[in-house]
């Protein structure tokens, strides 16, 4: 047969390939198993860092390549999730003096408010911020309107919800205009912001409430001295405003060496953070699924080697009816890499499932993409060649009256 | 059809030499029947296996179809086999996993020959041994003398030239034996060259040409 093969052969060759698996079913399964995990497994990691990535891009993105944050308490309190207040309203007004800053949005949040409106109830984190909020996060509205700076100044009663929130509280009835109980404090809702979706297995970034900060400093907290997160943008080079807001804030809190009680992050330790967790999510991951593939590989392999010996007549009889050793070899490579091509298959389905599980549990974003199913594939037939080419080629290697005589 | 000049063959274990061919000389004519005869150990399936090129020999020459063969290479003598030889064994050697509609086509996958509607003429050459109904069976599902009709049909589905067959009624009982015999004699009236390799005497009868191979020369070459 060689290469000179027509086309009804090349049907007729597959279906009875085909007849081979289902006659070999209980080996086939097991070596088809073991490569669809292994292919699973490489799926739901190329999925899971492009999905993370490409939030990262968009966070990145939504915060500007130009905007730096800076949180109270030292960089080993922020690790033990400390809440540490040590920047002032003074502090902010030295850091909105340093050269080529022109954006600066004050924030001040308390944690674990419950909301409710009518039966409803709703715990959730109120930022209270300055009325540049909204256009300092590219934040769009979903329906309404943003608060003013007439607002922040006589520390209305009012708030701007997270799609999170309004879905909770709403369920896609309009908003504007009801009022909402807030810890103790009834506030109206003027806007709801457009859903931004979940970041990799982050706190949801939909579920927030957005006051004015005066509202929040004066009604549902006291606080007059400090704030919690200041966010600035600069015109200048990042990592040199970073070393003019670091002097600034060591004058003011009067600190020599270099024991901080301030963070400063910008938008590029998101993607250096996001890149360092996709780094090692892939060598852990892709490791165990490159071990799972090799062992499927050898399982594979052996399994092969075995049928083999099962089927010498098989192979003596085709080899007297006109099967050249070519012939032979390829029909044997041919079956395996049928197998691990379906192994393949079956692994990019389940990967798939397992996609919608994963986005609906833990709202981890996958990145489902074309490129995902070639790699799998290929990944799959290359498993395939390597395994089946040894007992292929030792398949060949029968010769017709040792096998038939066998 | 078959010509053999001087064919020797040798096994070899270690550095000893075991000849079991020791110079054939015979010549085969396009439409005979011939029982090759001979006891276990006397060389007849050696005979036989370099006859269907499936074996070579140590010396001689081997015209096949008024050509030599000796220096074809594997993808070669595979057309050969192919294209002009049908083979019947004696445990059928049926592929388990196929239907017998599916046997007989089995020389069509590896067949460059153009074989015009080989399904048809599959169930044409089943019906017509008798196993119309039995076409979609598995092996196992087969007896003994049906699993060696189906074997013929495989060997009959590529027009071939000539028929091996092996012991072809070493695994039935006596009856259904001669009805497999019968066939062959029917076959050669149509024309196929057949070459039936048996130790049992009684099969003799059945052929035009009886050759007796004894100690790896053959003894008796008598035509009927």
């Amino acid at each position: 047969m060689g290469l000179s093969l027509k086309i009804l052969q090349i049907r007729e060759f597959l279906e009875e390939t085909l007849k081979i698996l289902f006659y070999y079913k209980g080996r086939v399964i097991f070596s088809l198993s073991g490569v669809a995990l292994g292919i699973l497994s490489i799926c739901v990691i190329i999925t899971t860092i492009d999905g993370a990535n490409k939030k990262a891009y968009e966070i990145f993105e939504a915060l500007g390549p130009d905007s730096i944050m800076i949180f109270g308490g030292s960089e080993r309190q922020r690790m033990a999730r400390e809440r540490v207040a040590t920047l002032t309203y003074k502090d902010a007004e030295s850091i909105e003096k340093i050269n080529g800053i022109y954006d600066i949005t004050k924030a001040y949040s308390v944690r674990g408010l419950t909301l409710r409106y009518k039966d409803r109830k709703w715990q959730t984190n109120v930022i209270g911020s300055t009325e540049n909020y909204f256009e300092s996060y590219k934040w769009n509205l979903y329906m309404g309107t943003v608060f003013r700076k007439n607002d922040e100044i006589n520390a209305e009663p009012v708030c701007v919800i997270g799609y999170k929130v309004y879905d909770e509280l709403f369920r896609g009835e309009d908003a504007i205009g009801k009022t909402i109980q807030i810890g103790k404090l009834p506030a109206k809702v003027i806007g709801v912001l457009e859903e931004r979706g979940g970041a990799a297995g982050g706190p949801n970034i939909d579920d927030r409430v957005v006051m004015p900060l005066s509202t929040v400093t004066t009604k549902l907290s006291n606080e007059k001295r400090y704030l919690g997160v200041l966010r600035v943008k600069t015109s200048r080079d990042v990592d040199s405003t970073i070393e003019d807001i670091k002097r600034v804030l060591r004058k003011n809190h009067g600190i020599v060496g270099d024991q901080d009680d301030f963070t400063i992050r910008s938008s590029r330790d998101i993607l250096q953070f996001m890149s360092v967790i996709s780094g090692s999510l892939f060598l852990f991951l892709g490791t165990a699924s490159v071990v799972a593939l090799v062992v499927s590989g050898f399982v594979l392999a052996n399994l092969f080697y075995l049928t083999i010996q099962e089927r010498k007549k098989d192979i003596g009889i085709r080899r007297a009816y006109g099967a050249s050793r070519r012939g032979i070899l390829i029909s044997f490579l041919f079956e395996s890499i049928l197998i691990t091509f379906l192994g393949g298959i079956i692994g990019i389905i389940l990967s798939v499932l397992l996609q919608g599980i994963f986005e609906k549990l833990f709202d981890i974003p996958m990145e489902f993409s074309f490129k995902v199913v070639i790699f799998a594939l290929l990944f799959s037939c290359l498993t395939g060649t390597v395994s089946g080419f040894k007992p292929a080629l030792k398949a060949s290697r029968i010769e017709p009256i040792e096998a038939i005589r066998g | 059809m078959i010509r053999l000049k001087g064919i020797k063959k040798s096994y070899f274990i270690g550095e000893r030499e075991l000849p079991i061919l020791k110079g054939i000389d015979l010549t085969i004519e396009s439409g005979e029947l011939v029982i090759l005869m001979g006891v276990s150990g006397s060389g007849k399936t050696t005979l036989m296996n370099i006859i269907g090129l499936l074996d070579k020999q140590t010396q001689g020459e081997y015209f096949f179809m008024e050509k030599n063969v000796d220096g074809l290479d594997d993808e070669n003598l595979a057309v050969l086999r192919n294209e002009h030889i049908g083979f019947v064994f004696q445990q059928f050697f049926l592929l388990p996993y196929l239907n017998a509609l599916e046997n007989v086509l089995i020389p069509i996958v590896y067949s460059k020959k153009n074989i015009k509607h080989p399904k048809e003429k599959a169930k044409q050459l089943l019906t017509r041994f008798g196993l119309a109904d039995r076409m979609h069976n598995k092996p196992s599902q087969l007896s003994g003398g049906e699993q060696q009709r189906v074997a013929i049909a495989r060997a009959l589905i590529n027009d071939p030239d000539l028929i091996l067959a092996d012991e072809p009624t070493g695994a039935l009982d006596s009856k259904t034996g001669n009805e497999i015999m019968e066939l062959f004699r029917m076959l050669n009236e149509e024309g196929k060259t057949i070459i039936v390799v048996t130790h049992d005497p009684k099969l003799a009868q059945f052929g035009k040409r009886l050759l007796r191979i004894e100690d790896g020369v053959i003894s008796q070459d008598t035509t009927n």
